[in-house]
């Protein structure tokens, strides 16, 4: 917000994140031309890479309504399209995103063209919208009630359910896989009838392998920050997924993943911390306040590194391609083990099995926190939904507390920074305690 | 008191009032209880295995004490609700229990009670959002699943013959279940909207057979009573979320109207359709739960127009509306439901479009609010005279 | 209908209002329904019979309408304050499509087509954006309620009211009282964060037509200045903007009488006693 006084700064961020900025603008400017000449736009939701590189590679340029909420949250826009969401007969208990995107769309119908004062140049008229099964039922719901503004085809991806099947070894990977890939050969069909032309598979393979190298640099750079002092503060790893998360087709996102890995490597090795002294090592979870990012440099004050975080948001580990996949099957293989790959790591690990909220369990030691921030979002169901039970399973089992802070994606109104910074104090005494119950039974840290 | 003397009417009452009756009565025989949320975990299967099913539905009427510390506030209350009621102990004669992907709180809220009650038997049934052809085969293979769980679980298996006898069991008690709200089609009703939801929910706690016993004991004490619901100016169709106690109906029902049809998972979503004979009787039920119950969890291919998706989705509405004489359709949804709150706004649309009023009502789970939407329920009903 | 005699009774929150109605307005009563007064509807009622110099027993109906309409024991019938709001709003201006009310407790935005409600909307789950919300405020502020809206007329720099729960708006105005900021500012800046919640309440109805402002709020000159900004057209206003529920209510009577009489039809009616009327 512009009225806010300038916060110090106390979290050592890294120079290379400054490459993202002119990305993302590159990204939405990308849309709105593709659309001024012509050239088929998708409102696309995030599809975990599935869809935007089939997209690609049919000359598709998609656009991310969902980041379009965290742009319009952090510029105030947000409000005024949330506003005529709700005039929409909407209710106003959904999505902060969708309600944002729907009264942004809702409004650019009403006036004809791209509202004059939308942030970064706004998101064009569509040609075609994809939804997602993924994680959540807001994905699909949304672009389904949009067709009211826009008739334009609505597709969805669909997908399993990952983490309900905790042996790894089961026969059912494989065929949610095969699943999965005909779930693409559907979107491709729908695709080439839509625009009139056959898929370049050679270019999806070129994207692809582009995208692994993204997935293997961005993955490296996040396991250095197991080191102590963490190099990174979870306000860069933010920054940076956003390449990670919509550009890994792109060469400059692998230059940028170097970039950033030579950094923080550089870091390590020399014992230099995101924050000094690292008195507390946190995880974060799940969605940051995104308008009010400052805050964390306060936390950052008292000694808080916030190591790891968001899980739906981390690349996938590396795994070992199977020889003779499609390469349908390799990508869609990528999208299917970023949601699996932390059961593997469990059963290699030999640690306990806790279905979805595993990632929070397997991180907690890997990275050794002190203390998990949950932040329950007042719009979002889905990343709210395991919170309170991922906090239990980590007292439980590892003597980690944790500390809730309420707030919501879009709607500022409901964080009250001063109200958490009050309750930090409680919980450093809560967190060094646990330290020492941790000792005593023996756990790693 | 045992259910054991009751029929018709008054065991439905019974049986709403305790839903857990039927079913202690039942453990206590030595039949094993298989709890189930929603209307997709096939029943069929359920039944097949011996299990008598339980649906587990919560109730407004008891504060959430327990489940706050598992689960948040802001998700479904009716969620909410049924994992409370569950760790207070209230469906202690549940031998296990079932769930399906039907919407994104349910896939979660069954890792949390799995992990909170860790019942004998507990099983996820994901299941596609999408209908198309794939998503008939990946849901097969999910079926499929579910029922080795079970059989490894009970060490008995599973054969054709016995699914496709349970198929003609459950079709039969559906091919009721239609007949009853036949006698709503009638001008006055000659069931109230209360009356028929007590049943639906009765039904749901207690063996199939059983269940279609009373209900034609109940159809013939319905034809032959005199004294059915009187004449009233307003018939009214509920849409929405499910309802687990009959308060709604009963304020609208206090007003000018009779709540004469509904598309709710505890009415007609649950029950109308039936189970297609097919060679392999897995294919007929892979085809009813994915594709022939109509709930807004499910995303169909988009149509050419949305003028026509509007009448692929809808569609169904309209020739209820014309076959129950339905003067207004009420859309309720518990806050907080997700699929039912982007659905308001198109079919607010679409009845705009053929024509009949409708009114969209939110509420939170609780009667506290009941004044204010009898309010609106008033108002909606002076505008539809 | 020459020489037949109808009466609408509003029990609001705050004020009862009492219309009877002959070819015209014959009697007009607007009381308090406060504390003291509760059990007191009948009072109002006798008022205006005594305006109007009739006997109760020559009211041929009585219809009844606002949050206290139940608990009148003396009126014919019950109907909502949508439909009498609109019916008033219509008597005073036939050209009315959109009618927004402020009340005590409430704020509604009706819809009207044809002569007919055809939508509303209602916010009734706080008292956040009511006349209720504004009398908190006064309270805190020191100022007669009369008094609000030629003040805030004055306000140069309007504050930003970024509250939307009473409570936390009324901690927010005194430390912004504590800073010196001027008391007209603050109350613009409220009328401002009010209206513009009634504004997108009633955007959901999708505005048309001439827009009526009703409801005691409708009183307040810095709130309708607030609304209309909101808007970006007039709003048209009764000259007693607390009447149109009671107007409509008396009204919508006589058209049941009418109707019953072309069809020939009996219309039921109640024993002429003015009894007592609980209302909370
Ligand atoms: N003269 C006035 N000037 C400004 N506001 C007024 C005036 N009279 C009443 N009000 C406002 O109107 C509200 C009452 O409105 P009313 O429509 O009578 O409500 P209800 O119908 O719920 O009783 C009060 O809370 C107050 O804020
Ligand atoms: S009411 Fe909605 S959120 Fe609740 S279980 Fe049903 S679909 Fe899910």
């Amino acid at each position: 917000m512009a009225d806010k006084e300038k916060t110090k700064k106390f979290i050592n961020r890294l120079k290379s994140r400054n490459i993202v900025r002119p990305m993302v603008n590159k990204m939405y400017a990308e849309g709105v031309t593709a659309a001024n000449e012509g050239r088929p736009l998708a409102w696309s939701m995030v599809n975990w890479w599935e869809g935007d590189i089939v997209m690609r590679a049919m000359g598709v340029t998609p656009v991310y309504p969902e980041n379009y909420g965290t742009v319009c949250a952090s510029t105030g826009m947000a409000q005024k399209y949330q506003a005529i969401c709700d005039a929409e007969g909407f209710p106003t208990h959904l999505c902060g995103y969708s309600r944002n995107h729907i009264g942004y769309a809702a409004e650019m119908k009403k006036l004809g063209k791209i509202p004059p004062d939308a942030p970064l140049g706004g998101m064009a008229e569509p040609t075609f919208m994809l939804g997602s099964g993924i994680a959540c039922d807001t994905r699909f719901k949304w672009f389904q009630a949009l067709r009211q503004y826009y008739d334009v085809p609505v597709w969805t991806i669909d997908t399993p359910s990952y983490d309900h099947t905790e042996d790894i070894d089961s026969d059912i990977h494989e065929h949610n896989i095969r699943h999965k890939v005909k779930e693409l050969e559907r979107f491709i069909e729908f695709l080439e009838n839509l625009l009139g032309k056959k898929i370049d598979m050679d270019l999806v393979e070129d994207y692809l392998e582009n995208q692994e190298k993204v997935f293997q640099l961005w993955w490296e750079i996040n396991e250095l920050r197991k080191a102590k002092p963490c190099p990174m503060h979870s306000r860069d790893f933010w920054t940076l997924m956003v390449p990670g998360y919509y550009m890994t087709y792109d060469k400059d996102a692998l230059n940028l993943y170097h970039q950033v890995y030579e950094e923080v490597k550089a870091r390590t090795d020399a014992g230099i911390g995101a924050v000094t002294p690292e008195k507390y090592r946190l995880m974060f979870a799940e969605l940051p306040p995104w308008h009010s990012l400052d805050f964390f440099e306060k936390l950052a004050e008292r000694g808080w590194n916030f190591v790891v975080e968001s899980q739906g948001y981390h690349p996938p580990e590396p795994m070992s391609l199977k020889t003779g996949d499609s390469v349908l099957e390799r990508l869609t293989r990528w999208t299917y083990w970023v949601n699996v790959g932390h059961i593997r790591k469990a059963k290699e690990k030999n640690y306990p099995l806790f279905g979805p909220v595993q990632y929070y369990y397997n991180w907690a030691r890997e990275y050794q926190v002190d203390g998990f921030i949950t932040h329950s979002l007042l719009s979002c169901r889905t990343a709210t939904f395991w919170l309170p039970h991922a906090a239990n399973i980590l007292k439980e089992e590892l003597l980690v507390p944790s500390m809730n802070m309420e707030g919501d994606i879009v709607d500022f109104t409901v964080f009250d920074p001063d109200l958490v910074l009050k309750n930090a104090e409680a919980f450093e005494e809560s967190m060094d305690y646990h330290r020492g119950e941790r000792k005593r039974k023996g756990l790693e840290w | 008191m045992t259910t054991a003397s009751l029929h018709g009417f008054a065991k439905a009452r019974k049986i709403y009032e305790d839903r857990g009756l039927r079913a202690r009565e039942l453990k206590a025989e030595g039949k094993k209880i298989m709890g189930y949320y929603c209307s997709y975990p096939p029943l069929e299967l359920i039944t097949g295995m011996d299990f008598v099913p339980f649906r587990v539905q919560g109730s407004i009427n008891e504060a959430i004490t327990k489940a706050d510390s598992s689960i948040p506030t802001i998700v479904c209350p009716i969620i909410r609700s049924s994992l409370d009621m569950a760790m207070k102990g209230k469906y202690d004669f549940m031998e296990g229990f079932v769930t399906a992907h039907s919407c994104d709180c349910q896939e979660k809220f069954c890792r949390i009670w799995e992990h909170e009650l860790k019942l004998p038997f507990h099983h996820y049934i994901d299941m596609p959002h999408v209908v198309r052809e794939n998503s008939f085969e990946q849901f097969k293979e999910k079926l499929i699943m579910f029922q080795k769980a079970m059989e490894a679980y009970t060490g008995r298996a599973l054969d054709r013959e016995r699914i496709q006898q349970e198929i003609r069991v459950h079709n039969r008690q559906r091919a009721l279940v239609r007949k009853l709200y036949d006698l709503r089609k009638e001008n006055p009703p000659l069931l109230s909207g209360a009356e028929n939801l007590e049943i639906m929910i009765a039904l749901m706690c207690m063996p199939i057979e059983e269940g279609s016993i009373m209900l034609e004991e109940i159809i013939q004490e319905a034809l032959s009573r005199g004294n059915g619901p009187g004449e009233k100016d307003t018939r009214l169709m509920l849409w929405g979320s499910p309802l687990t106690e009959t308060n709604l109906i009963q304020m609208i029902e206090s007003l000018n109207a009779h709540v004469v049809m509904d598309d709710i998972c505890v009415g007609t979503r649950h029950y109308w359709a039936d189970v297609e004979a097919t060679s392999d009787p897995m294919d007929g039920i892979v085809k009813r739960y994915l594709s022939e119950i109509k709930c807004p969890r499910t995303f169909r291919e988009s149509s050419s127009t949305f003028e026509e998706e509007m009448e692929s989705r809808f569609g169904y509405l309209k020739d209820f509306a014309r076959d129950w004489h339905v003067d207004g359709i009420l859309l309720q949804s518990v806050k907080y439901c997700d699929t039912h709150g982007y659905e308001v706004p198109a079919l607010k649309a679409y009845f705009e479009k053929i024509g009949l009023p409708a009114m969209y009502l939110e509420h939170e789970y609780t009667m506290a609010a009941e004044a204010q939407l009898k309010n609106r329920v008033e108002a909606f009903l002076e505008i539809i005279a | 209908m020459k020489g037949k005699y109808f009466a609408g009774i509003d029990i609001g929150s705050t004020m009862t209002k009492v219309i009877i109605y002959s070819e015209g307005i014959r009697g007009q009563v607007i009381g308090p329904t406060g504390p003291e007064h509760r059990h007191l509807a009948n009072i109002v009622m006798e008022d205006a019979l005594a305006q109007a110099r009739i006997p109760f027993e020559a009211v041929d109906y009585v219809v009844a309408t606002g949050y206290g309409r139940i608990n009148v024991p003396f009126a014919d019938k019950q109907i909502t304050e949508i439909s009498c709001h609109a019916r008033g709003v219509l008597h005073f201006f036939p050209n009315a499509g959109t009618v927004i009310d402020i009340g005590g407790q409430d704020a509604k935005g009706i819809k009207i087509a044809n002569n007919r409600v055809v939508d509303f909307v209602m916010n009734d789950k706080c008292a956040a954006g009511t006349g209720r919300f504004l009398e908190v405020i006064a309270e805190t502020l020191g100022v007669n309620i009369k008094d609000m809206g030629p003040l805030s007329l004055k306000a140069r720099n309007k504050v930003k009211i970024s509250s939307i729960c009473t409570i936390f708006a009324e901690q927010e105005v005194v430390s912004q009282l504590s800073e010196g900021i001027p008391v007209e500012d603050i109350i613009a800046g409220l009328h401002e964060a009010i209206a513009g919640r009634a504004f997108r309440m009633a955007s959901k109805l999708k505005i048309e037509g001439d827009v009526v402002f009703t409801g005691g709020v409708a009183k307040n000159t810095g709130m309708v200045k607030a609304l209309e900004s909101h808007l970006g057209r007039p709003v048209y206003i009764c000259r007693e903007p607390l009447i149109t529920g009671a107007m409509g209510a008396a009204l919508l009577g006589k058209e049941l009488v009418e109707k019953a009489m072309e069809s020939g039809k009996a219309i039921k009616i109640k024993e002429r006693k003015l009894t007592t009327a609980r209302v909370f």
